[in-house]
């Protein structure tokens, strides 16, 4: 048994914060202060930053409120992951320590930060706007606060877990795509997006869609799923991602964006080979001006190296194609009926 | 000698060859038989959920079934395929009306989805069926001289809801292989994050930019060579190596291989034999 271990059982101990500090009027870069405090088990590690504040250093700067998991204020990376201070444990964070008895405490990434552990939530506010994180009553105006609007408990089960969202930038701080470009859409807005656009009430359905498609929109995600396994609230935010994509499918069509046309080329194949066709994905997605300009000098290198795939009609259809087929098309039968089933509603 | 299922990745199929090349060179080695299913359909690579999420079902419960019918358990050497055929199984298990559906239709062909075979990453087999004692005990060529950056990928880590091996903030899986192979595996951040692969044709600077800070880290710590488990992983951190580094600016190169080659150099197998020297970037 480590010694870490040891202390971990014990009710109370030193343990110390590593706390990022940067205060741009007086800092060049940011540095972290350690901070040693006797603890007892059982204190949030919000409890214990507020200690340090009232009792030790005066000068370190977080934002919090609530103190139960509600308002988001307090998101910051504790332990190298993005979590509510205030619902967030010191003794479960001693398990997970680089440093034994270390908990190290940084802002949220992604956002511009302005001091310490504080962060500036604009280009996320932003963003929300842009694409109209709200529902646009379908209700006229002189009715508001007169007429009730019902909506089905089915409906708002495809809603209810993105309803949950606190906005407290996790995912945003976790997200793989906003860390290489600030400029993306990010998972918390889809995800207001997808529950905004998935509501009966609303009115600006395929006005907040067609924003969706747009470049660095709902098509750039990575498929990372840290900001699912960051949410501090358990949101599917993949779901929610993916269930915009899907509506942008059967809405928009296959052909209107490059995402689209990619997603499309994986079905096409399937059905044609049970395989995909990879030396043609390319082509199928951004077209052969795009292909020769970004792929050619990569694709001599892979000639050199016989890292090719073959030609579509080298590409071996997969054992039993033709039973693979036929089940397809029956399936197609019965999605067909849902959607008649759907629309009939 | 315990016999597998082994899913074909389309991938695996076509630009990275050495994969299953190097596996049938030592699987019965370590005592395991992968029998390729040729049945098996492409998973929809983490895309067909959401073109179409009931023939993403049909199509992976049939890729499952393929397996049970075989009474073996379904083994996959891509993350994203594992993700994907295992985020269907969770599917069919907690949808009883989806796995009827599903069940209809594949009775044309006398298979049945019953949720009696798992879905595993041959690393999970290499750690928990084989056993790294075994593992260690069959070394013959000690990786002792390399410090190796592990790359996890996504896709064996996250959801964690569907994986659930390792613990995706600090997974240890692929680490402990590497020491039972002698080598040293370097702790860095990348570690467990993405390498940009899905958005490769869609939002590529992105990509690019992603796979460039991995390899600049793995690069930095001084990483004789980075290793995954993951074929797309590798395709991206390999095959786009020079023009991620080249877009952000960043000189220099490291050499990636894939887990089952690492595997095949301890056990004694040469470079050529496990299909190394056809990587873009070598050492």
């Amino acid at each position: 048994m480590s010694d870490s271990t040891i202390q971990h059982h014990e009710e109370s101990r030193d343990v110390t914060f590593r706390v990022h500090r940067f205060n741009p009027q007086v800092d060049s870069k940011p540095y972290f202060d350690d901070y040693t405090i006797k603890l007892e088990k059982g204190i949030t590690v919000l409890r214990a930053l507020n200690y340090i504040k009232e009792h030790v250093d005066s000068t370190v700067t977080f934002r919090a409120f609530c103190q139960a998991g509600i308002c988001g204020s307090c998101a910051m990376r504790i332990n190298r992951m993005s979590k509510l201070a205030c619902t967030t444990q010191v003794w479960d964070e001693l398990d997970k320590t680089r440093e034994p008895g270390v908990i190290t405490i940084e802002p949220l990434r992604n956002l511009p930060l302005i001091k310490d552990l504080v962060v500036e939530m604009d280009p996320l506010v932003g963003k929300m706007k842009q694409h109209s994180n709200w529902v646009d009553s379908k209700m006229a105006e002189e009715n508001w606060g007169w007429k009730e609007f019902l909506i089905s408990e089915e409906e708002f089960l495809t809603y209810d877990k993105a309803t949950d969202c606190i906005l407290c930038a996790s995912c945003v701080s976790e997200c793989t795509i906003l860390r290489a470009n600030k400029e993306y859409v990010s998972p918390a807005v889809l995800l207001k997006s997808y529950r905004m656009n998935a509501d009966s009430r609303d009115a600006i359905h395929d006005q907040r869609l067609a924003g969706l498609v747009q470049d660095h929109g709902v098509w750039d995600c990575t498929h990372c799923y840290r900001c699912q396994e960051t949410c501090v609230k358990n949101i599917p935010i993949m779901g929610a991602i993916h269930g915009i994509r899907e509506d942008a499918i059967e809405r928009r069509g296959t052909k209107d964006s490059s995402g689209a046309r990619h997603a499309e080329a994986f079905m096409d194949d399937i059905e044609k080979k049970g395989r995909l066709v990879e030396a043609t994905l390319p082509i199928r997605t951004n077209g052969l001006a795009w292909t020769l300009r970004n792929l050619l000098p990569m694709a001599v290198k892979m000639i050199i190296k016989r890292r090719t795939p073959p030609p579509p009609p080298l590409v071996k259809a997969s054992k039993g194609i033709q039973s693979l087929r036929k089940e397809l098309k029956e399936m197609a039968s019965h999605v067909a009926k849902d959607h008649e089933k759907k629309s009939g509603e | 000698m315990k016999r597998y299922a082994y899913y074909q990745s389309c991938i695996n199929e076509a630009m990275t060859r050495e994969v299953d090349r190097s596996i049938e060179l030592w699987q019965h080695d370590l005592g395991i038989e992968l029998v390729k299913l040729h049945e098996s359909a492409c998973c929809g690579g983490s895309n067909l959920e959401y073109v179409s999420p009931k023939q993403f079902a049909l199509v992976n419960a049939r890729n499952i079934a393929l397996a049970e019918k075989q009474g073996l358990d379904l083994i996959v050497s891509c993350n994203t395929c594992l993700m994907t055929i295992r985020t269907a199984k969770k599917k069919l298990d907690e949808l009883p009306a989806l796995r009827a559906e599903v069940n209809e239709i594949l009775r044309e062909e006398s298979l049945e989805y019953r949720g009696t075979s798992d879905v595993r990453h041959l690393l999970w087999v290499l750690i928990d069926d084989v056993g790294l004692d075994v593992i260690r005990k069959k070394v013959k060529n000690p990786l002792t001289r390399f410090r190796i950056a592990p790359f996890y990928g996504c896709h064996i880590l996250r959801p964690s809801s569907v994986l659930g091996k390792d613990n995706p903030l600090e997974p240890t899986s692929l680490d402990q292989l590497l020491d039972a192979l002698g080598a040293k595996s370097i702790p860095y951040e990348h570690k467990n994050r993405c390498c940009g692969f899905h958005t490769l044709l869609v939002a590529e600077e992105e990509s690019l930019n992603v796979a460039a800070e991995a390899l600049q880290e793995a690069m930095e710590e001084k990483a004789d060579f980075i290793v995954t488990p993951c074929p797309l992983c590798h395709t991206v951190l390999d095959g786009y190596q020079a023009k991620a580094l080249k877009h952000n600016g960043l000189k220099g190169s490291i050499p990636v291989y894939h887990l089952s080659e690492v595997v095949g150099l301890a056990l004694g197998y040469s470079e050529r034999q496990l299909g190394i020297k056809r990587h873009i970037v070598t050492a």
